[in-house]
Protein backbone atom coordinates (compact mmCIF):
# COMPACT_ATOMS: atom_id res chain seq x y z
CA UNK A 1 0.00 0.00 0.00
CA UNK A 2 2.91 2.20 0.80
CA UNK A 3 4.42 1.75 -2.07
CA UNK A 4 1.45 2.29 -4.37
CA UNK A 5 0.64 5.57 -1.99
CA UNK A 6 4.21 6.97 -3.00
CA UNK A 7 3.75 6.06 -6.51
CA UNK A 8 0.86 8.05 -6.86
CA UNK A 9 1.93 11.33 -4.77
CA UNK A 10 4.90 11.07 -7.50
CA UNK A 11 2.38 11.42 -10.29
CA UNK A 12 0.46 13.86 -8.58
CA UNK A 13 1.08 15.29 -4.85
CA UNK A 14 -2.50 17.17 -4.85
CA UNK A 15 -4.89 14.37 -4.64
CA UNK A 16 -6.05 12.98 -1.02
CA UNK A 17 -5.50 9.53 -2.29
CA UNK A 18 -6.66 8.12 1.42
CA UNK A 19 -9.76 9.78 1.22
CA UNK A 20 -10.90 9.35 -2.79
CA UNK A 21 -12.36 6.66 -3.98
CA UNK A 22 -12.90 7.55 -7.53
CA UNK A 23 -9.26 8.83 -9.10
CA UNK A 24 -10.58 8.39 -12.69
CA UNK A 25 -14.81 8.60 -12.62
CA UNK A 26 -13.85 12.22 -11.25
CA UNK A 27 -11.11 12.82 -13.54
CA UNK A 28 -8.48 13.60 -10.93
CA UNK A 29 -6.20 10.90 -12.50
CA UNK A 30 -5.92 11.29 -16.31
CA UNK A 31 -4.78 8.68 -19.28
CA UNK A 32 -1.16 9.50 -19.26
CA UNK A 33 -1.35 9.39 -15.23
CA UNK A 34 -3.09 5.77 -15.62
CA UNK A 35 0.32 4.61 -17.73
CA UNK A 36 2.75 6.06 -15.31
CA UNK A 37 0.66 4.19 -12.57
CA UNK A 38 0.74 1.13 -14.82
CA UNK A 39 4.55 1.14 -16.00
CA UNK A 40 5.53 2.03 -12.08
CA UNK A 41 3.52 -0.68 -10.36
CA UNK A 42 5.12 -3.22 -13.30
CA UNK A 43 8.54 -2.23 -12.21
CA UNK A 44 8.29 -1.96 -8.34
CA UNK A 45 5.91 -5.35 -8.29
CA UNK A 46 7.56 -7.19 -11.03
CA UNK A 47 3.76 -7.98 -12.59
CA UNK A 48 2.60 -7.65 -16.24
CA UNK A 49 -0.35 -5.57 -16.39
CA UNK A 50 -2.62 -5.81 -19.70
CA UNK A 51 -4.79 -4.26 -21.82
CA UNK A 52 -8.38 -6.31 -20.56
CA UNK A 53 -7.38 -4.70 -16.85
CA UNK A 54 -7.21 -1.26 -18.09
CA UNK A 55 -10.74 -0.35 -16.95
CA UNK A 56 -11.53 2.08 -14.29
CA UNK A 57 -12.76 -0.21 -11.73
CA UNK A 58 -8.89 -1.03 -11.25
CA UNK A 59 -7.69 2.30 -10.92
CA UNK A 60 -10.21 4.14 -8.86
CA UNK A 61 -8.60 3.99 -5.69
CA UNK A 62 -5.54 2.67 -3.65
CA UNK A 63 -7.13 -0.28 -2.77
CA UNK A 64 -8.68 -1.18 -6.15
CA UNK A 65 -4.91 -0.75 -7.23
CA UNK A 66 -3.69 -3.23 -4.41
CA UNK A 67 -6.30 -5.47 -5.61
CA UNK A 68 -5.20 -5.59 -9.30
CA UNK A 69 -1.63 -5.69 -8.07
CA UNK A 70 -2.41 -8.72 -5.84
CA UNK A 71 -4.11 -10.54 -8.03
CA UNK A 72 -1.26 -9.81 -10.65
CA UNK A 73 1.06 -10.94 -7.86
CA UNK A 74 -0.80 -14.13 -7.96
CA UNK A 75 -1.00 -14.72 -11.48
CA UNK A 76 2.83 -14.36 -11.75
CA UNK A 77 3.10 -17.27 -8.49
CA UNK B 1 -35.31 13.16 -45.42
CA UNK B 2 -35.48 12.55 -41.47
CA UNK B 3 -32.95 14.15 -38.70
CA UNK B 4 -33.40 15.09 -35.42
CA UNK B 5 -34.49 18.23 -35.64
CA UNK B 6 -36.66 18.58 -38.51
CA UNK B 7 -40.69 18.17 -37.71
CA UNK B 8 -40.74 14.71 -39.47
CA UNK B 9 -39.01 13.31 -36.52
CA UNK B 10 -39.89 15.72 -33.83
CA UNK B 11 -43.75 15.60 -34.56
CA UNK B 12 -44.70 12.72 -36.09
CA UNK B 13 -41.48 9.51 -35.75
CA UNK B 14 -40.62 9.85 -31.99
CA UNK B 15 -44.59 10.43 -30.96
CA UNK B 16 -45.73 7.20 -32.72
CA UNK B 17 -42.88 5.28 -31.69
CA UNK B 18 -43.28 6.29 -27.90
CA UNK B 19 -46.82 5.28 -28.65
CA UNK B 20 -46.17 1.79 -30.57
CA UNK B 21 -43.62 1.36 -27.56
CA UNK B 22 -45.70 2.18 -25.00
CA UNK B 23 -49.03 -0.26 -26.27
CA UNK B 24 -46.70 -3.18 -26.97
CA UNK B 25 -46.08 -6.09 -24.28
CA UNK B 26 -43.20 -5.05 -22.39
CA UNK B 27 -40.81 -8.49 -24.07
CA UNK B 28 -41.84 -6.74 -27.58
CA UNK B 29 -40.59 -3.47 -26.77
CA UNK B 30 -37.05 -3.95 -27.62
CA UNK B 31 -38.56 -4.90 -31.14
CA UNK B 32 -40.55 -1.86 -31.35
CA UNK B 33 -36.99 0.14 -30.90
CA UNK B 34 -35.34 -1.83 -33.43
CA UNK B 35 -38.11 -1.35 -36.13
CA UNK B 36 -38.27 1.87 -35.89
CA UNK B 37 -34.64 2.00 -35.60
CA UNK B 38 -34.50 0.63 -38.45
CA UNK B 39 -37.11 2.72 -40.40
CA UNK B 40 -35.33 5.91 -39.43
CA UNK B 41 -32.31 4.04 -41.01
CA UNK B 42 -34.19 3.52 -43.85
CA UNK B 43 -35.64 7.50 -44.52
CA UNK B 44 -31.88 8.36 -44.57
CA UNK B 45 -29.85 6.04 -46.39
CA UNK B 46 -32.74 3.46 -48.29
CA UNK B 47 -31.69 -0.22 -48.60
CA UNK B 48 -28.05 0.41 -47.20
CA UNK B 49 -29.93 -0.23 -44.18
CA UNK B 50 -29.14 -3.39 -45.03
CA UNK B 51 -25.33 -2.71 -44.50
CA UNK B 52 -25.92 -2.56 -40.76
CA UNK B 53 -28.10 -5.70 -40.35
CA UNK B 54 -25.22 -7.82 -41.85
CA UNK B 55 -22.47 -5.84 -39.83
CA UNK B 56 -24.93 -6.40 -36.20
CA UNK B 57 -25.46 -10.15 -37.34
CA UNK B 58 -21.87 -10.41 -38.14
CA UNK B 59 -20.53 -8.75 -34.32
CA UNK B 60 -22.80 -10.90 -32.75
CA UNK B 61 -21.93 -14.76 -33.93
CA UNK B 62 -18.45 -13.03 -33.87
CA UNK B 63 -18.56 -12.38 -30.07
CA UNK B 64 -19.78 -15.66 -29.63
CA UNK B 65 -17.25 -17.13 -31.57
CA UNK B 66 -14.37 -15.29 -29.41
CA UNK B 67 -15.78 -16.19 -26.26
CA UNK B 68 -16.18 -19.96 -27.09
CA UNK B 69 -12.40 -19.49 -28.37
CA UNK B 70 -11.15 -17.30 -25.10
CA UNK B 71 -12.83 -19.49 -22.47
CA UNK B 72 -11.11 -22.52 -23.89
CA UNK B 73 -7.26 -21.19 -24.67
CA UNK B 74 -7.90 -21.80 -28.57
CA UNK B 75 -5.28 -20.11 -30.52
CA UNK B 76 -7.22 -19.52 -33.40
CA UNK B 77 -9.23 -16.90 -30.66
CA UNK B 78 -7.05 -14.44 -32.06
CA UNK B 79 -7.32 -15.26 -35.60
CA UNK B 80 -11.19 -14.77 -35.07
CA UNK B 81 -10.32 -11.61 -33.50
CA UNK B 82 -8.24 -9.88 -36.01
CA UNK B 83 -10.64 -11.26 -39.10
CA UNK B 84 -13.64 -9.71 -36.77
CA UNK B 85 -12.38 -6.44 -36.55
CA UNK B 86 -10.57 -5.67 -39.88
CA UNK B 87 -13.80 -6.64 -41.59
CA UNK B 88 -16.16 -3.59 -40.58
CA UNK B 89 -13.35 -1.58 -40.18
CA UNK B 90 -12.16 -2.36 -43.82
CA UNK B 91 -15.71 -1.96 -45.19
CA UNK B 92 -15.00 1.38 -43.12
CA UNK B 93 -11.98 2.20 -44.73
CA UNK B 94 -13.19 1.19 -47.99
CA UNK B 95 -16.18 2.99 -48.56
CA UNK B 96 -14.97 6.21 -47.23
CA UNK B 97 -11.33 6.34 -48.50
CA UNK B 98 -11.25 4.81 -51.54
CA UNK B 99 -11.39 7.84 -53.97
CA UNK B 100 -9.20 9.69 -51.26
CA UNK B 101 -6.40 7.09 -51.75
CA UNK B 102 -6.92 6.87 -55.47
CA UNK B 103 -7.16 11.00 -55.72
CA UNK B 104 -3.77 11.23 -53.95
CA UNK B 105 -1.92 8.20 -55.87
CA UNK B 106 -2.98 9.55 -59.23
CA UNK B 107 -1.63 13.25 -58.18
CA UNK B 108 1.75 10.88 -57.20
CA UNK B 109 1.70 9.40 -60.66
CA UNK B 110 0.91 12.90 -62.11
CA UNK B 111 3.78 13.85 -59.92
CA UNK B 112 6.53 11.67 -60.83
CA UNK B 113 5.68 10.86 -64.46
CA UNK B 114 4.83 14.31 -65.27
CA UNK B 115 1.18 12.79 -66.82
CA UNK B 116 -1.83 14.66 -66.46
CA UNK B 117 -4.42 11.95 -65.52
CA UNK B 118 -7.05 13.23 -64.24
CA UNK B 119 -9.13 10.79 -61.43
CA UNK B 120 -12.65 9.77 -61.49
CA UNK B 121 -13.85 9.45 -58.38
CA UNK B 122 -17.02 6.51 -57.38
CA UNK B 123 -19.97 6.82 -56.49
CA UNK B 124 -20.06 5.48 -53.41
CA UNK B 125 -23.21 5.31 -51.05
CA UNK B 126 -22.04 5.41 -47.59
CA UNK B 127 -24.42 4.06 -44.57
CA UNK B 128 -25.70 6.60 -42.47
CA UNK B 129 -23.74 6.66 -39.29
CA UNK B 130 -21.34 4.38 -40.27
CA UNK B 131 -18.59 5.62 -38.52
CA UNK B 132 -20.36 5.76 -34.96
CA UNK B 133 -21.49 2.00 -35.09
CA UNK B 134 -18.06 0.64 -36.63
CA UNK B 135 -16.64 1.77 -33.56
CA UNK B 136 -19.22 0.65 -31.03
CA UNK B 137 -19.18 -2.85 -33.09
CA UNK B 138 -15.14 -2.81 -32.58
CA UNK B 139 -15.32 -1.71 -29.28
CA UNK B 140 -17.81 -4.75 -28.05
CA UNK B 141 -15.76 -7.30 -29.50
CA UNK B 142 -12.83 -6.20 -27.74
CA UNK B 143 -14.46 -5.57 -24.78
CA UNK B 144 -15.75 -9.43 -25.03
CA UNK B 145 -11.81 -10.66 -26.00
CA UNK B 146 -10.40 -9.32 -22.96
CA UNK B 147 -13.38 -11.09 -21.04
CA UNK B 148 -14.51 -7.34 -19.48
CA UNK B 149 -18.72 -8.23 -20.93
CA UNK B 150 -20.02 -11.61 -22.05
CA UNK B 151 -20.89 -12.39 -25.64
CA UNK B 152 -24.14 -11.26 -25.95
CA UNK B 153 -26.51 -14.55 -26.73
CA UNK B 154 -29.55 -12.63 -28.21
CA UNK B 155 -29.57 -10.90 -31.30
CA UNK B 156 -31.91 -8.71 -30.06
CA UNK B 157 -29.78 -6.76 -28.14
CA UNK B 158 -26.68 -6.57 -30.64
CA UNK B 159 -29.25 -5.45 -32.55
CA UNK B 160 -30.71 -2.38 -31.10
CA UNK B 161 -27.19 -1.96 -29.68
CA UNK B 162 -25.64 -0.99 -32.90
CA UNK B 163 -29.02 0.78 -34.53
CA UNK B 164 -30.67 2.67 -31.49
CA UNK B 165 -31.84 5.33 -33.69
CA UNK B 166 -31.29 8.79 -30.80
CA UNK B 167 -27.32 8.02 -31.44
CA UNK B 168 -27.21 7.11 -35.13
CA UNK B 169 -26.46 9.64 -36.73
CA UNK B 170 -24.12 11.22 -34.91
CA UNK B 171 -23.89 8.87 -31.65
CA UNK B 172 -22.94 9.14 -28.47
CA UNK B 173 -20.21 6.29 -29.50
CA UNK B 174 -22.03 3.39 -26.84
CA UNK B 175 -20.40 1.14 -24.82
CA UNK B 176 -21.65 -2.25 -23.64
CA UNK B 177 -21.71 -2.65 -20.47
CA UNK B 178 -22.04 1.72 -20.16
CA UNK B 179 -26.00 1.40 -21.44
CA UNK B 180 -26.85 -2.43 -21.31
CA UNK B 181 -28.87 -1.65 -17.94
CA UNK B 182 -31.17 0.91 -19.44
CA UNK B 183 -31.01 0.18 -23.55
CA UNK B 184 -32.83 -3.57 -22.69
CA UNK B 185 -34.80 -2.81 -19.79
CA UNK B 186 -38.19 -2.26 -21.46
CA UNK B 187 -39.55 -0.18 -18.63
CA UNK B 188 -43.01 1.67 -19.26
CA UNK B 189 -43.33 5.59 -20.46
CA UNK B 190 -42.96 7.45 -17.05
CA UNK B 191 -43.92 11.07 -16.63
CA UNK B 192 -40.64 11.73 -15.07
CA UNK B 193 -38.34 10.22 -17.75
CA UNK B 194 -41.27 12.74 -20.46
CA UNK B 195 -40.66 15.61 -18.91
CA UNK B 196 -36.82 15.49 -18.36
CA UNK B 197 -36.39 14.10 -21.85
CA UNK B 198 -38.52 16.79 -23.32
CA UNK B 199 -37.20 19.63 -21.68
CA UNK B 200 -33.48 18.39 -23.11
CA UNK B 201 -34.55 18.45 -26.10
CA UNK B 202 -36.00 21.70 -27.01
CA UNK B 203 -32.88 22.51 -24.88
CA UNK B 204 -30.77 21.13 -27.57
CA UNK B 205 -33.15 22.68 -29.93
CA UNK B 206 -32.51 26.34 -28.90
CA UNK B 207 -28.88 25.76 -29.43
CA UNK B 208 -29.40 23.93 -32.79
CA UNK B 209 -32.29 26.07 -34.82
CA UNK B 210 -31.83 29.22 -32.42
CA UNK B 211 -27.94 29.44 -33.17
CA UNK B 212 -25.93 27.49 -34.74
CA UNK B 213 -28.03 27.08 -37.82
CA UNK B 214 -27.90 30.83 -38.02
CA UNK B 215 -24.16 30.98 -37.80
CA UNK B 216 -24.01 28.20 -40.44
CA UNK B 217 -25.09 31.00 -42.74
CA UNK B 218 -22.37 33.43 -41.71
CA UNK B 219 -20.18 30.92 -41.52
CA UNK B 220 -20.14 29.72 -44.38
CA UNK B 221 -20.25 33.08 -45.99
CA UNK B 222 -16.68 33.75 -44.59
CA UNK B 223 -15.11 30.64 -45.47
CA UNK B 224 -16.49 30.32 -49.10
CA UNK B 225 -14.89 34.26 -49.26
CA UNK B 226 -11.64 33.29 -47.15
CA UNK B 227 -9.58 35.12 -50.01
CA UNK B 228 -10.75 38.46 -49.09
CA UNK B 229 -10.30 38.34 -45.74
CA UNK B 230 -7.40 39.17 -43.04
CA UNK B 231 -6.23 39.54 -39.73
CA UNK B 232 -9.56 40.09 -37.40
CA UNK B 233 -12.23 38.56 -39.63
CA UNK B 234 -10.25 35.40 -40.10
CA UNK B 235 -9.78 35.01 -36.49
CA UNK B 236 -13.70 35.65 -36.34
CA UNK B 237 -14.80 33.06 -39.24
CA UNK B 238 -12.40 30.95 -36.73
CA UNK B 239 -14.37 31.66 -33.77
CA UNK B 240 -17.76 31.84 -34.94
CA UNK B 241 -17.16 28.34 -36.47
CA UNK B 242 -15.71 27.42 -33.38
CA UNK B 243 -19.13 28.32 -31.30
CA UNK B 244 -21.44 27.28 -34.67
CA UNK B 245 -19.84 23.51 -33.97
CA UNK B 246 -20.50 23.47 -30.18
CA UNK B 247 -23.78 24.46 -30.33
CA UNK B 248 -24.83 22.27 -33.28
CA UNK B 249 -23.41 19.13 -31.74
CA UNK B 250 -23.75 19.68 -28.09
CA UNK B 251 -27.65 20.85 -29.35
CA UNK B 252 -27.99 17.64 -31.23
CA UNK B 253 -26.37 15.15 -28.36
CA UNK B 254 -29.19 17.15 -25.98
CA UNK B 255 -31.71 16.41 -28.56
CA UNK B 256 -30.42 12.48 -28.83
CA UNK B 257 -29.59 12.22 -24.86
CA UNK B 258 -33.30 13.56 -24.64
CA UNK B 259 -35.13 11.37 -27.08
CA UNK B 260 -33.64 8.46 -25.69
CA UNK B 261 -34.52 9.92 -21.67
CA UNK B 262 -37.86 9.81 -22.69
CA UNK B 263 -37.66 5.64 -23.24
CA UNK B 264 -36.11 5.61 -19.89
CA UNK B 265 -32.89 4.83 -21.75
CA UNK B 266 -29.76 6.59 -20.25
CA UNK B 267 -26.88 7.54 -23.14
CA UNK B 268 -23.71 8.49 -22.16
CA UNK B 269 -23.05 12.55 -22.18
CA UNK B 270 -20.65 13.85 -25.20
CA UNK B 271 -20.11 17.78 -23.69
CA UNK B 272 -18.99 18.63 -20.31
CA UNK B 273 -18.35 22.29 -21.02
CA UNK B 274 -15.20 21.80 -22.94
CA UNK B 275 -14.17 25.29 -22.82
CA UNK B 276 -13.45 25.11 -19.04
CA UNK B 277 -10.77 22.71 -19.56
CA UNK B 278 -6.91 24.21 -18.83
CA UNK B 279 -5.26 22.43 -21.47
CA UNK B 280 -5.54 20.59 -24.77
CA UNK B 281 -5.67 17.08 -23.40
CA UNK B 282 -8.27 17.82 -20.61
CA UNK B 283 -10.52 19.98 -23.39
CA UNK B 284 -10.33 16.35 -25.20
CA UNK B 285 -11.68 14.64 -22.05
CA UNK B 286 -14.83 17.29 -22.24
CA UNK B 287 -15.50 17.46 -26.06
CA UNK B 288 -17.03 14.88 -28.26
CA UNK B 289 -16.30 12.85 -24.67
CA UNK B 290 -17.41 9.25 -26.30
CA UNK B 291 -15.06 9.34 -29.01
CA UNK B 292 -12.21 10.38 -27.07
CA UNK B 293 -12.97 7.62 -24.65
CA UNK B 294 -13.23 5.04 -26.86
CA UNK B 295 -9.83 6.01 -28.67
CA UNK B 296 -8.08 5.70 -24.72
CA UNK B 297 -9.86 2.51 -24.25
CA UNK B 298 -9.36 0.64 -27.74
CA UNK B 299 -6.20 2.75 -28.53
CA UNK B 300 -4.53 4.04 -26.15
CA UNK B 301 -4.26 1.65 -23.41
CA UNK B 302 -3.89 -1.29 -25.68
CA UNK B 303 -0.65 0.83 -27.59
CA UNK B 304 0.33 1.58 -23.65
CA UNK B 305 -0.09 -2.32 -22.59
CA UNK B 306 1.99 -3.77 -25.91
CA UNK B 307 5.24 -5.41 -25.58
CA UNK B 308 6.64 -2.42 -28.05
CA UNK B 309 5.86 -0.20 -25.26
CA UNK B 310 6.92 -2.09 -22.49
CA UNK B 311 10.28 -3.09 -23.94
CA UNK B 312 10.56 0.36 -24.61
CA UNK B 313 9.79 1.99 -21.25
CA UNK B 314 12.17 -0.98 -19.68
CA UNK B 315 15.58 -0.37 -21.63
CA UNK B 316 14.70 3.83 -22.07
CA UNK B 317 14.70 4.18 -18.17
CA UNK B 318 17.97 2.41 -18.04
CA UNK B 319 19.84 4.15 -21.14
CA UNK B 320 17.93 7.42 -21.24
CA UNK B 321 16.07 8.38 -17.60
CA UNK B 322 12.78 9.35 -16.46
CA UNK B 323 12.47 12.44 -18.96
CA UNK B 324 13.10 11.12 -22.49
CA UNK B 325 11.30 7.47 -21.90
CA UNK B 326 8.20 9.31 -20.70
CA UNK B 327 8.71 11.58 -23.46
CA UNK B 328 8.99 8.74 -26.41
CA UNK B 329 6.42 6.37 -24.11
CA UNK B 330 3.59 9.35 -24.67
CA UNK B 331 4.42 9.62 -28.26
CA UNK B 332 4.06 5.98 -29.10
CA UNK B 333 0.67 5.86 -27.77
CA UNK B 334 -0.64 9.16 -28.63
CA UNK B 335 0.21 8.92 -32.30
CA UNK B 336 -1.92 6.22 -33.31
CA UNK B 337 -5.10 8.05 -31.81
CA UNK B 338 -4.47 11.07 -33.01
CA UNK B 339 -3.84 9.64 -36.84
CA UNK B 340 -6.95 7.50 -35.87
CA UNK B 341 -9.00 10.72 -35.16
CA UNK B 342 -7.91 12.44 -37.70
CA UNK B 343 -9.01 9.49 -40.20
CA UNK B 344 -11.96 8.63 -38.45
CA UNK B 345 -13.13 12.38 -39.21
CA UNK B 346 -13.19 11.92 -43.11
CA UNK B 347 -10.99 11.77 -46.24
CA UNK B 348 -9.18 15.15 -46.20
CA UNK B 349 -5.42 15.83 -45.48
CA UNK B 350 -7.27 18.95 -43.36
CA UNK B 351 -8.60 16.53 -41.20
CA UNK B 352 -5.53 14.30 -41.15
CA UNK B 353 -3.57 17.58 -39.84
CA UNK B 354 -6.18 18.04 -37.66
CA UNK B 355 -5.24 14.96 -35.83
CA UNK B 356 -1.77 15.43 -35.72
CA UNK B 357 -1.71 19.33 -34.44
CA UNK B 358 -3.41 18.04 -31.34
CA UNK B 359 -0.99 15.18 -31.27
CA UNK B 360 1.81 17.78 -31.13
CA UNK B 361 0.05 20.00 -28.50
CA UNK B 362 -1.00 17.43 -26.12
CA UNK B 363 2.40 15.77 -26.67
CA UNK B 364 4.47 18.80 -25.63
CA UNK B 365 1.96 19.75 -23.08
CA UNK B 366 2.36 16.06 -21.63
CA UNK B 367 6.16 16.31 -21.92
CA UNK B 368 6.84 19.56 -20.79
CA UNK B 369 3.98 19.77 -17.78
CA UNK B 370 6.78 18.57 -15.35
CA UNK B 371 9.61 20.91 -15.52
CA UNK B 372 6.73 23.39 -16.25
CA UNK B 373 5.54 22.74 -12.92
CA UNK B 374 9.06 22.98 -11.38
CA UNK B 375 9.27 25.88 -13.02
CA UNK B 376 7.02 27.75 -11.86
CA UNK B 377 7.13 26.58 -8.26
CA UNK B 378 10.77 27.90 -8.67
CA UNK B 379 9.61 31.33 -9.53
CA UNK B 380 6.65 31.46 -6.97
CA UNK B 381 4.28 31.64 -9.35
CA UNK B 382 0.91 30.32 -8.04
CA UNK B 383 -0.94 27.92 -10.81
CA UNK B 384 -3.99 27.81 -9.18
CA UNK B 385 -4.49 31.78 -8.73
CA UNK B 386 -7.29 33.09 -11.08
CA UNK B 387 -5.29 35.41 -13.62
CA UNK B 388 -2.90 31.93 -14.49
CA UNK B 389 -6.10 30.34 -14.99
CA UNK B 390 -7.78 32.53 -17.07
CA UNK B 391 -4.45 32.71 -19.32
CA UNK B 392 -4.62 28.63 -19.76
CA UNK B 393 -7.68 29.37 -20.60
CA UNK B 394 -6.73 32.12 -23.30
CA UNK B 395 -3.90 29.81 -24.46
CA UNK B 396 -6.57 26.73 -24.62
CA UNK B 397 -8.75 29.04 -27.04
CA UNK B 398 -6.38 30.10 -29.35
CA UNK B 399 -5.31 26.15 -29.57
CA UNK B 400 -9.07 25.29 -29.96
CA UNK B 401 -9.99 28.21 -32.64
CA UNK B 402 -7.05 27.69 -34.78
CA UNK B 403 -7.81 23.83 -34.65
CA UNK B 404 -11.19 24.47 -35.75
CA UNK B 405 -10.41 26.47 -38.90
CA UNK B 406 -8.38 24.02 -40.40
CA UNK B 407 -11.02 21.39 -39.66
CA UNK B 408 -13.47 23.61 -41.48
CA UNK B 409 -11.35 24.91 -44.31
CA UNK B 410 -12.13 23.56 -47.78
CA UNK B 411 -8.54 21.71 -47.39
CA UNK B 412 -5.60 22.08 -45.96
CA UNK B 413 -3.80 24.86 -48.97
CA UNK B 414 -7.07 26.75 -47.19
CA UNK B 415 -6.23 26.45 -43.96
CA UNK B 416 -2.82 27.39 -44.64
CA UNK B 417 -3.60 30.62 -46.53
CA UNK B 418 -6.51 31.56 -43.67
CA UNK B 419 -3.95 31.23 -40.75
CA UNK B 420 -1.38 33.28 -42.32
CA UNK B 421 -4.10 35.94 -43.70
CA UNK B 422 -4.22 36.43 -40.08
CA UNK B 423 -1.00 37.97 -39.53
CA UNK B 424 -1.45 39.69 -43.17
CA UNK B 425 -3.78 42.28 -41.97
CA UNK B 426 -6.02 44.09 -39.29
CA UNK B 427 -9.48 43.54 -41.25
CA UNK B 428 -10.37 46.56 -39.11
CA UNK B 429 -11.79 47.91 -42.52
CA UNK B 430 -13.63 45.38 -43.47
CA UNK B 431 -15.65 45.76 -39.97
CA UNK B 432 -16.01 49.10 -39.75
CA UNK B 433 -17.80 48.70 -43.08
CA UNK B 434 -21.13 47.09 -41.50
CA UNK B 435 -19.22 43.19 -43.13
CA UNK B 436 -21.13 41.04 -40.32
CA UNK B 437 -24.37 42.78 -41.61
CA UNK B 438 -23.33 41.37 -45.31
CA UNK B 439 -22.73 38.00 -45.00
CA UNK B 440 -26.52 36.64 -45.11
CA UNK B 441 -28.22 37.76 -41.59
CA UNK B 442 -29.65 40.83 -40.48
CA UNK B 443 -29.13 42.68 -36.82
CA UNK B 444 -31.97 40.57 -35.80
CA UNK B 445 -30.71 37.15 -36.52
CA UNK B 446 -27.67 38.92 -34.96
CA UNK B 447 -29.65 39.83 -31.71
CA UNK B 448 -30.81 36.41 -31.49
CA UNK B 449 -27.34 34.76 -31.59
CA UNK B 450 -26.22 36.92 -28.95
CA UNK B 451 -28.64 36.73 -26.15
CA UNK B 452 -29.04 32.44 -26.93
CA UNK B 453 -25.07 32.36 -26.42
CA UNK B 454 -25.61 34.44 -23.51
CA UNK B 455 -28.71 32.25 -22.15
CA UNK B 456 -25.86 28.96 -22.88
CA UNK B 457 -23.05 30.50 -21.77
CA UNK B 458 -24.55 31.58 -18.29
CA UNK B 459 -25.76 27.71 -18.17
CA UNK B 460 -22.05 26.41 -18.48
CA UNK B 461 -21.10 28.62 -15.95
CA UNK B 462 -23.39 27.74 -13.88
CA UNK B 463 -23.51 23.76 -14.39
CA UNK B 464 -19.35 23.75 -14.14
CA UNK B 465 -20.11 25.56 -10.72
CA UNK B 466 -22.30 22.73 -10.43
CA UNK B 467 -25.25 25.02 -9.29
CA UNK B 468 -27.87 24.59 -12.06
CA UNK B 469 -28.47 21.96 -14.64
CA UNK B 470 -31.60 20.85 -16.13
CA UNK B 471 -31.69 18.24 -13.86
CA UNK B 472 -32.03 20.46 -10.74
CA UNK B 473 -34.29 22.50 -12.45
CA UNK B 474 -36.77 19.84 -11.96
CA UNK B 475 -36.48 19.65 -8.43
CA UNK B 476 -37.36 23.28 -8.52
CA UNK B 477 -40.91 24.33 -7.43
CA UNK B 478 -43.43 23.96 -9.55
CA UNK B 479 -43.75 27.96 -10.96
CA UNK B 480 -40.03 28.00 -11.18
CA UNK B 481 -39.83 25.09 -13.17
CA UNK B 482 -42.56 25.40 -15.62
CA UNK B 483 -41.77 29.41 -16.09
CA UNK B 484 -38.46 28.11 -17.05
CA UNK B 485 -39.81 25.24 -19.54
CA UNK B 486 -42.25 28.11 -21.41
CA UNK B 487 -39.64 30.35 -21.79
CA UNK B 488 -37.40 27.64 -23.47
CA UNK B 489 -40.42 26.26 -25.61
CA UNK B 490 -41.06 29.66 -26.97
CA UNK B 491 -37.94 30.63 -27.56
CA UNK B 492 -37.90 27.77 -29.68
CA UNK B 493 -41.15 28.44 -31.36
CA UNK B 494 -40.51 32.01 -32.07
CA UNK B 495 -36.56 32.11 -32.85
CA UNK B 496 -35.76 29.47 -34.19
CA UNK B 497 -34.62 29.70 -37.92
CA UNK B 498 -36.70 27.54 -39.46
CA UNK B 499 -39.52 27.72 -41.73
CA UNK B 500 -39.26 30.30 -44.60
CA UNK B 501 -36.77 32.49 -45.39
CA UNK B 502 -34.42 29.94 -43.54
CA UNK B 503 -33.02 26.69 -45.01
CA UNK B 504 -32.36 23.47 -43.63
CA UNK B 505 -29.01 23.05 -42.57
CA UNK B 506 -27.45 19.42 -42.56
CA UNK B 507 -25.96 17.83 -38.91
CA UNK B 508 -22.22 18.44 -39.48
CA UNK B 509 -21.16 15.51 -37.14
CA UNK B 510 -23.65 13.13 -39.71
CA UNK B 511 -21.19 13.44 -42.51
CA UNK B 512 -18.53 11.90 -40.47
Amino acid sequence: MDTILSILNDIDDTIDYDNEPRLIDNHLLDSFGVITLVSELEEAFNIEIDAASMVPENFNNVEAIWNLVQRKQGVSA
Amino acid sequence: MITYTNEIYLVFFLPLTLLAYEICPKRHRGKVLIAASYVFFYLISKWLFLYLFGVSVFIYLAARLLERARRSGKRYGKIILIFSVLLPVGLLLALKYTNFIGENVTRLGNLLSGGTAVFQPWSILLPIGISFYTLEAVGYLLDVWWGRIPAEKSLEKVLLFLSFFPKLMEGPILRWQDTEATLFSNESLKLENLETGAIRIFWGLLKKIMIADRLAIVVNNLFANYASHQGLVTVLAAVLYTTQLYMEFSGVMDICIGSAKLFGIVLPENFRQPFFAKNASEFWQRWHISLGAWFKNYIFYPMSTSSLVKKWTKTGRKKFGKGLTRAVTSALCLFPVWMANGIWHGAKWSYIFYGLYYFCIILFETVTEPYWKKGMEKLHINMAAPWYRAGQRVKLLCIVFTGEMFFRAENLHVGVHMFRSIFTGSGMAELKGHLLLNVGIDIDDWNVIIAGLIVVVLYDILKELNVFSLEKLRAMKLPVRWSAYYALIFSVIIFGAYGEGYQAIDLIYAGF
